[in-house]
């Protein structure tokens, strides 16, 4: 909500770390790459989610089930739709790339058809919606499995996306160029937001976010823009998904639990609800503490304690949802913004 | 048709426990503004406790002792749901009852495992009624859930605190004006309706064994319940809960035959209740003016 349109020296430093940023694309081992990658298709996800609660101050717990989406829409229509063409026919599915672009589209229209009546009530109805949404979701991918593998054997996509003959991920999955790509598409997500923030329409959600009566009564359509946002968060989710596929070459439901959607939601939360640069940092740091808190209950003991078999969920789980609380709890514009608020108070200070 | 009254006894029964989870979410949204995502939480919570106690102790005990347990965890999670400071916004509440959520299902895994848990009914034998065989437990959990919903309606007309409920319904500041302080108020309607998601599991274990995970669905058949009544009637959530749970008993019973599902059916049981719910709120919306 604060930023404004970047000025000059803003847009460099911005672009300076992008241009970091695929450049450690390229530097990075592939064990370290893989989890590099997902924390730039969750901030691409995270950017998306955090104009929708910061601006429409709506919660979407489904951008997993909208991330799910795209991932299968991209999965299922590059390897054909028809399953029993599918294993005759070794060319039955589109282009990769196509299949990349139709996913944002597809859950784009699906976020349109749900967002249209739920986002007039008002308490939060489309936080539960959208919730309903995934669990919709994973049980069609579960009941569905002629068409999606379900869980056993799942949905193997191993073409490699290719664009205009330029190989982006190959025979074995993700590459530095993938990596690259996909960072890219947070620095242009980023600028766009940024953008959007800035112009006309950005103006006219600030109102929104201020407030929503006086926003109507200046004349702007409230639930419109609404809707545009929440149709624009679930495209760049269903695009994220979609880049997914192909680094991961393998899809199954289990990779899409709920508690994806909520992790989407604290990623944005941490960053700063409404902050395009919180949302990235905030994808970044909970993907890698889930990360790191996984790693930990993988180890056979801690501090002298035998951890159990569940050690691993439980750690990425429970002590995740304690970290969550807390911040929420003492920094409620988020730790990221409550950080610079420090941070100057101490230079005013000095 | 003899099969049709079946499913329809056991989605009642069913029904009537997803209403008291939206009875409570009702109580503590109109009285706070919260909407709570722990309310599937306490379910499971007192649905684990009372197979935890039922060996050692008598039934009506453990189930007693089981409520008021989660009761109290509930006032303490409605203390800190709150929040500490006045900028704690509704918004910010709900992401905190998500995190509690998924603490307490973490918990749950820890303690109890990843399986489902359940312990032997109260009664040897089913009922047979004109034809149509009626598990006692499900007359029961019912029975009690619609002496719950009377007594919180009473309580909430008759006595001080269920008044000093009623009053920051409807409006906080108010409440506040005359005297009534909202964190207590906050942590009597989260214990109270923690109390009751505990009971209608305590109830509902035998023939509907919980998980530790089972709370996303519970939580979600709740919110569905109240969203019936546009979260603001208790009245309308049990009424939104009885429709959700035979609605659900339907698409189980009569998968099959349904043209494009065939055997996969059973596994829709959920997600066919949460699409009928979400057409209902979408019908509902027609008739909410955008303030």
């Amino acid at each position: 909500m604060r930023e404004r349109l970047p000025t000059v020296g803003r847009l460099a430093g911005t672009l300076a770390a992008g241009a970091f940023a695929i450049w450690l694309s390229y530097q990075l081992s592939p064990g370290d790459r893989s989890l590099y990658t997902l924390m730039g298709l969750y901030a691409i996800v995270a950017i998306g989610l955090s104009l929708l609660i910061g601006f429409a101050g709506q919660i979407s717990l489904g951008q997993g089930a909208f991330y799910a989406l795209g991932a299968y829409t991209a999965g299922i229509l590059t390897v054909g739709v028809d399953p029993d063409d599918r294993l005759v026919n070794p060319d039955a599915g589109i282009d990769p790339a196509l299949a990349v672009l139709a996913a944002p589209v597809l859950t784009g229209l699906v976020a349109a058809v749900i967002g249209v009546p739920l986002l007039r009530l008002r308490g939060h109805y489309l936080a539960f919606a959208t919730l309903a949404l995934h669990l919709i979701l994973l049980a069609v991918i579960f009941a569905q499995s002629r068409f999606t593998g379900g869980q056993d054997p799942g949905l193997a996509v191993i073409e490699p996306l290719e664009v205009f003959g330029w190989q982006i991920t190959g025979v074995t999955g993700g590459t530095a160029r993938h990596t690259a790509i996909v960072w890219g598409l947070v620095l242009v997500t980023l600028l766009l937001a940024l953008n959007l923030v800035g112009s006309r329409p950005g103006r006219a959600l600030q109102a929104i976010a201020t407030s929503e009566r006086t926003a109507a009564a200046a004349g702007v359509d409230v639930s419109a823009y609404k809707l545009r946002l929440f149709v624009l968060s679930a495209g760049l989710a269903g695009l994220a998904g979609a880049l997914y596929v192909f680094m991961l070459q393998f899809l199954s439901p289990d990779a899409f639990g709920v508690f994806l959607s909520i992790q989407f939601v604290v990623m944005v939360a941490v960053g700063g609800l409404g902050s395009v640069y919180g949302a990235v940092a905030g994808a970044v740091a909970i993907t890698w503490l889930e990360h790191e808190l996984r790693e930990l209950g993988t180890r056979p003991s801690l501090l002298g304690f035998d951890l159990p078999d569940q050690a691993p969920q439980v750690f990425s789980v429970g002590v995740f949802a304690v970290i969550l609380i807390v911040v929420i709890l003492f920094f409620p514009r988020g730790l990221l913004p409550a950080l610079g608020d420090g941070l100057r108070r101490l230079r005013a200070r000095v | 048709m003899r099969e049709l009254l079946q499913l329809v006894v056991v989605g009642l029964s069913t029904g009537s426990a997803y209403a008291l989870v939206g009875i409570g979410m009702v109580l503590i949204f109109r009285t706070t503004g919260i909407i709570n995502f722990a309310q599937g939480s306490f379910a499971v919570l007192g649905g684990l406790f009372m197979v935890e106690l039922v060996d050692g102790l008598p039934r009506l005990l453990a189930g007693a002792l089981s409520v008021l347990v989660v009761g109290f965890i509930g006032s303490l999670v409605g203390f800190v749901a709150v929040g500490f400071r006045r900028r704690t916004t509704p918004l910010a509440s709900l992401i905190i009852t998500l995190g509690i959520a998924l603490l307490i299902a973490s918990l749950n895994l820890l303690a109890f495992g990843d399986r489902p848990h359940t312990y032997p009914t109260f009664f040897e034998r089913a009922w047979d009624i004109g034809g149509v065989l009626v598990q006692p437990q499900y007359v029961l959990v019912a029975g009690v859930t619609a002496l719950a919903a009377l007594l919180l309606t009473l309580g909430l007309q008759k006595t001080i605190a269920g008044q000093a409920l009623v009053a920051c319904a409807d409006s906080r500041r108010a409440a506040e004006l005359v005297g009534i302080d909202v964190r207590a108020v906050a942590v009597i309607a989260f214990a109270v309706s923690a109390g009751l998601c505990a009971l209608g599991w305590v109830l509902l274990t035998p023939v509907d064994p919980v998980n530790y995970d089972s709370d996303v669905r519970i939580a979600i058949s709740g919110f569905a319940a109240a969203a019936f009544g546009g979260l603001a009637s208790i009245r309308l959530a049990y009424l939104g809960g009885l429709t959700l749970g035979v609605a659900q008993q339907l698409v189980v019973g009569y998968a099959d035959e349904i043209p494009g599902l065939g055997q996969q059916g059973r596994q829709y049981e959920l997600a066919a209740a949460l699409v009928i719910m979400l057409v209902l709120i979408a019908w509902r919306s027609r008739h909410e003016v955008h303030e």
